[in-house]
């Protein structure tokens, strides 16, 4: 059973301070190649590289959530291809596209919402309960798409995720906006209301936090929602990039998800991570893949280096976490 | 301190591992060359044979002409948001042209776009792409697939007797196109050949396919020719005529190339392979690309051409790099 860290402020900033130190080595590194040093810092291809990452950054910010209270959530991604497809539908099917956008985000916090009555009710791990979650949200996926891919009329909703706005004053695709203000009131919510402390209460030690008064149960339902409600903006997000509802798109992003919450310091065991962490974990992947793409390097290149900065920053944590304090 | 202990563990893992990935394949080009032309090639993955075919015919072209490449897919093979992401990528790289094997034929329009506004042409090869932001279409004529097909089967079954004519995937453009060909030549020129099936989907996979054809058989025995449209159907429908027996008696003409089909061809289990050329298709792509590049004018559909290959002319030299291209100058 783990005892519950009073951190320092120091420690706090050096948490932070590490993903970040990573984050600028990659930059570094790429922007001093020869081949594309010119063109890798450049506004357009940064651009580019936050638009990339909406999807993935979306996903986090609930994971983040779910992972500094304890749990997990294997069916994020096949939850963002499941409403993706039904927000095509729904545009297909000639709703107006704002409905089609609701019904897709609510689609998402269905599915977590029901993840999280599962794991309260049925007293079954998390990595179970999603890990089922996960087949049947994208079996359902490819049954409402019959198999294929639903091809919609474009809308506006495809505008969300266009790398050049059309009012040009937004300078950024009105997606990267959306996770920015979502990320900013995540980080809110987190440190400084009572729900974000609970979260983190329940992550530490989940006997403690109910015998506190803590209602864990309601806690961790309404985590599982929030982090559906992630995925499904994030399959809305995922649509509008496509502009088509693929039921096959987005496996194996779950991994990529879980991947930045971690490098940016979010604990498996629970109690701790931080958006901020992992809206630079998700950064730190976004700009391996823009650059190793960039180089021309194989693939494989980039999945090593990935793999081995998971490793890395997760080792690190535990020997900061074995020193006394 | 704790910082700096972080930073030394971390910057020599990556910077290893970054340099080490500089140091093979990768190498830059030899500082003397002027300025040469690079070219991105992405195709929809990058491991099936078919996509090698495709790369080593594009390296080729690159080395004929003085060219460099850039080969780059998917890191998930068919995954069409990673394939846009590539796209993306190669635009803000910056290269003198694209030539892309797009994974839908929607949802790479935007980055289509988005290169041409960058000022990069580009050439789409093997599957089509709604819109005409690109200068050239580079692909197998499908169509004149199915008729080579038909045509081997009229003459295989003397123009009469009851055939399947099975269908791959819903959806899936090129092998409905192939379809198509074979089931109005059919129509129109054997009218004598009697459609016992031709709306059974085999999904996509071999075992799916080997189940219908297994169901196929059992409920129409008497059949005596079969037409499949693609490497999958053509395997799994093989493997169903093996196992009931049926396979040599049954007339069979399938698509596309693998090393169990060329033994199938040589055991006189199938009767006529249709082949694509995907080397040719990767040649081309990147061949028109540096002649639009260098000013010339190129068509707007270029046709790679099909084949149709049977035992008696599968070992022709031909034929035989058709079957089972070489590869030998990806090795260098």
């Amino acid at each position: 059973m783990r005892i519950v860290r009073q951190q320092t402020r120091l420690q706090t900033l050096i948490n932070l301070l590490a993903p970040f130190l990573g984050l600028i080595l990659i930059l570094a590194i790429f922007s001093s190649m020869p081949d594309i040093q010119s063109r890798f810092l450049r506004l357009a291809n940064l651009k580019s590289v936050a638009t990339q990452s909406v999807i993935v950054a979306l996903g986090a910010l609930g994971m983040t959530l779910v992972i500094i209270g304890g749990g997990i959530d294997l069916s994020a991604a096949s939850n963002i291809a499941l409403s993706s497809v039904v927000t095509a539908y729904a545009i297909n099917a000639g709703l107006p596209p704002l409905l089609a956008v609701g019904l897709g985000i609510l689609t998402g916090g269905a599915v977590g919402f029901v993840n999280g009555a599962l794991i309260t009710r049925l007293r079954l791990v998390p990595f179970i309960i999603t890990m089922g979650m996960m087949g049947i949200a994208r079996g359902v996926a490819k049954w409402i798409a019959d198999n294929q891919k639903i091809d919609a009329p474009l809308t506006w909703v495809n505008e969300l995720m266009a790398k050049s706005p059309r009012p040009s004053w937004l300078m950024l695709a009105p997606g990267v906006w959306l996770m920015i203000v979502f990320a900013v009131a995540m980080a809110v919510v987190l440190r400084y209301t009572v729900f974000g402390r609970h979260v983190f209460a329940i992550g530490s030690n989940e006997a403690a936090a109910r015998l506190c008064g803590v209602r864990t149960n309601r806690a961790k339902i309404i985590v599982y929602a929030i982090a559906g409600l992630f995925c499904g903006l994030s399959g809305v997000m995922e649509f509008s990039r496509l502009t088509v509802g693929d039921p096959t798109v987005a496996v194996g992003l779950e991994l990529d998800i879980i991947a930045a919450v971690v490098i940016g310091g979010g604990s498996l065991s629970g109690g701790e991570g931080s958006i901020l962490g992992s809206m630079i974990g998700v950064f730190i992947m976004a700009f391996l893949r823009n650059g190793c793409t960039m180089m021309g390097w194989p693939n494989y290149i980039q999945e090593i280096i990935i793999g081995v900065i998971i490793v890395a920053a997760v080792s690190l944590d535990r020997i900061r976490h074995r020193r006394p304090t | 301190m704790i910082s700096r202990i972080r930073i030394s563990f971390l910057a020599p893992l990556i910077a290893g591992i970054v340099l080490t990935g500089c140091g093979g394949k990768g190498s830059a080009p030899a500082a003397g060359e002027a300025k040469s032309l690079k070219i991105a090639v992405i195709p929809k993955g990058m491991t099936h044979e078919f996509w090698k075919s495709i790369h080593a015919g594009a390296a080729q072209a690159a080395k004929e002409l003085g060219v460099e490449i850039l080969w780059k897919g998917p890191q998930k093979e068919d995954d069409r948001a990673q394939q846009i992401t590539v796209v993306e990528d190669v635009i803000s790289r910056g290269v003198d042209g694209i030539v892309l094997a797009p994974l839908d034929d929607r949802a790479l329009i935007r980055p289509v776009q988005d290169a041409v506004r960058d000022k990069i042409p580009v050439i789409i090869i093997d599957s089509g792409l709604q819109g005409r932001d690109y200068i050239s279409f580079v692909a197998t004529d499908n169509y004149q697939g199915g008729v080579l097909a038909a045509r081997r089967m009229g003459e295989l079954l003397r123009g009469k007797g009851p055939i399947f004519m099975i269908r791959y995937l819903e959806g899936s453009a090129s092998t409905a196109e192939r379809e198509r060909g074979f089931l109005e030549t059919v129509t129109k020129d054997f009218p004598g050949l009697r459609l016992l099936v031709k709306d059974q989907y085999t999904g996509a996979t071999t075992e799916t396919a080997y189940q219908l054809g297994e169901n196929l058989l059992g409920r129409f025995p008497d059949v005596e020719g079969v037409f499949c449209p693609n490497e999958s159907s053509t395997f799994g429908v093989l493997r169903a005529l093996q196992e009931s027996g049926l396979a040599g008696k049954v007339k069979f003409v399938g698509f596309d190339s693998s090393p169990k089909l060329i033994q199938a061809l040589r055991d006189g289990h199938l009767h006529g392979l249709i082949l694509q050329n995907p080397v040719k298709m990767g040649y081309l792509g990147v061949t028109r690309m540096v002649q639009h590049l260098r000013g010339q004018t190129i068509p707007d559909r270029v046709d790679t051409g099909v084949t149709l290959v049977i035992k008696e002319t599968m070992d022709t030299p031909e034929n035989k790099a058709l079957l089972s291209p070489d590869l030998s100058i990806l090795d260098r």
